[in-house]
């Protein structure tokens, strides 16, 4: 029975939001508006329960005597210090929240981001062996993007950043383009499956 | 000593040129020489054309782990629309780049004597960017009815007339992410907003089809971006700082890529024989 009343909430509210597109009126955009409000409030509410399942999970990490637990531990008291922080002290400019937002949360987020030229770097050494001609013609639009994209381009001749621009501009944009368009209509399939009640996740 | 080389496999040779590519660079004082590409001098040309006045929606889409490559881009851009006088709202789809929109948008502000509520105003964080999107085209007053600092919108003077994209001259989008995918998906196709990136370099072949379509009018990414604008504003700024230290760091992973390529045929002639 809920299982239907789900698939009657997502079938009316579907076929509203193709209509109203396409239909434009005051009771429609009312409707409409009060739609997109109603989103706005469920997804955040939705990450109160995602960081209430998030301290739960560690809790139960800490509970079980796992090696792990010291990083579980570290996490709750994170959380808990933000939204403590926020709470009592606000989010201004020179609130302890903005604080651990700059001079932590920030710092080791970038430290991380970091990282990913090292294993970027590794696997292009392990990774970009010319073993057959796909493989050459890939290397090869590699290194005219890499180079022509990079400040020593123009050093090395004046055409190559256009030439780089070309391989950007046309079979990468064209093989994007052929992926865009399937990525388009794979969503309207799952979009008419999931309205029609065919494609049920929620059951 | 040939003990300690012998615990270096190939892995830690290329972590370590990789970090000297990255760093020591950054310790020199040296500007490459460059010009500014057409896509740069296209998004250069669409701000400049905009009339004294104008409203700007920027939208810090990004989160902290990009900031070092975003600022450069974000500082130019903030710089460039300020000093054309044009009236920018500042907002944040991502959480994490609430703050650091904040921090960005004020900081170019007050370096170029600017007056919250009449030049600039930042409305801070909205969940859910698909509905925040479409939202705003509906009604930007509705939707932000207090800014981030909880003052009422509705007689600030930089939002005087604002009512949805129609009064807004172009949306910007600072991102690290796909987000300026959905603002072509909401924003630009359903209420005709024109609409400019600012990206990292990794994420602007992704947007290509998006430009070339002119879904996207305007576009520029990464530190080179970053270094071409304020070539082309003539101010100096962290992209010309930076773009001798990514420079190298490519060119060091190209020098890798090729010393892969040598050993793995050497080893595959060893095979052979």
């Amino acid at each position: 029975m809920i299982s239907r009343l789900a698939w009657i909430a997502t079938l009316v509210t579907g076929l509203f939001m193709v209509a109203q597109y396409f239909i434009k009126t005051d009771a429609t955009n009312a409707v409409y508006t009060t739609l997109l409000d109603y989103y706005q409030i469920i997804f955040a509410v939705s990450m109160i329960v995602g960081g209430i399942g998030l301290l739960k999970q560690h809790s139960l990490k800490v509970q079980r005597s796992s090696q792990q637990r010291r990083y579980s531990l570290i996490t709750i008291a994170a959380i808990l210090f933000m939204v403590i922080a926020a709470v009592i002290f606000g989010t201004g400019a020179a609130s302890p929240y903005q604080w651990a937002f700059n001079n932590l949360q920030a710092p080791m987020q970038a430290t991380t981001f970091s990282l990913l030229a090292f294993f970027v770097a590794s696997a292009a050494y392990r990774g970009f062996r010319v073993k057959s001609a796909p493989a050459f013609v890939l290397a090869l639009a590699a290194v005219i993007v890499l180079v022509g994209k990079s400040g020593f381009g123009e050093m090395v001749s004046q055409q190559l950043p256009a030439i780089a621009g070309w391989v950007l501009n046309n079979p990468s944009t064209a093989a994007k383009r052929g992926i865009l368009i399937g990525v388009g209509i794979g969503s309207v399939a799952t979009a008419l499956r999931v309205i029609l009640g065919i494609e049920r996740s929620y059951r | 000593m040939s003990k300690l080389l012998s615990t270096f496999s190939a892995r830690h040779l290329v972590f370590l040129a990789v970090l000297l590519a990255a760093t020591v660079p950054l310790l020199l004082n040296i500007r490459l020489t460059h010009t500014a590409s057409d896509e740069t001098k296209r998004f250069y040309a669409n701000i400049n054309s905009l009339p004294s006045g104008s409203v700007v929606l920027i939208s810090f889409d990004f989160e902290a782990s990009a900031f070092a490559e975003i600022k450069p881009l974000a500082d130019a851009v903030l710089r460039h629309c300020f000093r054309q006088n044009l009236r920018i709202i500042g907002l944040s789809l991502f959480a994490e780049g609430t703050a650091l929109g904040e921090q960005t948008l004020s900081r170019i502000a007050i370096e170029k004597g600017k007056t919250y509520g009449i030049d600039y105003v930042y409305l801070g964080f909205r969940p859910q960017y698909t509905s925040a999107i479409l939202a705003i085209g509906e009604s930007l007053p509705k939707e932000f009815p207090t800014d981030y600092f909880g003052a009422a919108t509705a007689a600030m003077p930089v939002l005087s007339g604002v009512i949805n994209y129609d009064q807004i001259a172009t949306v910007i989008s600072i991102t690290d992410g796909g987000m300026p995918t959905y603002w072509v998906d909401y924003a630009v196709t359903r209420y005709h907003a024109r609409l400019q990136t600012v990206l990292t370099a990794t994420m602007a072949t992704s947007l290509y089809p998006y430009v070339s379509s002119g879904q996207i009018q305007g576009l520029i990414a990464g530190l080179k971006g970053a270094a071409e604008y304020e070539l082309l504003l003539n101010e100096a700024g962290g992209g010309g700082r930076g773009l001798l230290a990514q420079s190298v760091s490519q060119i060091a992973i190209l020098a890798i890529i090729i010393v892969g390529n040598v050993v793995g045929y050497l080893g595959r002639r060893r095979k052979w024989q």
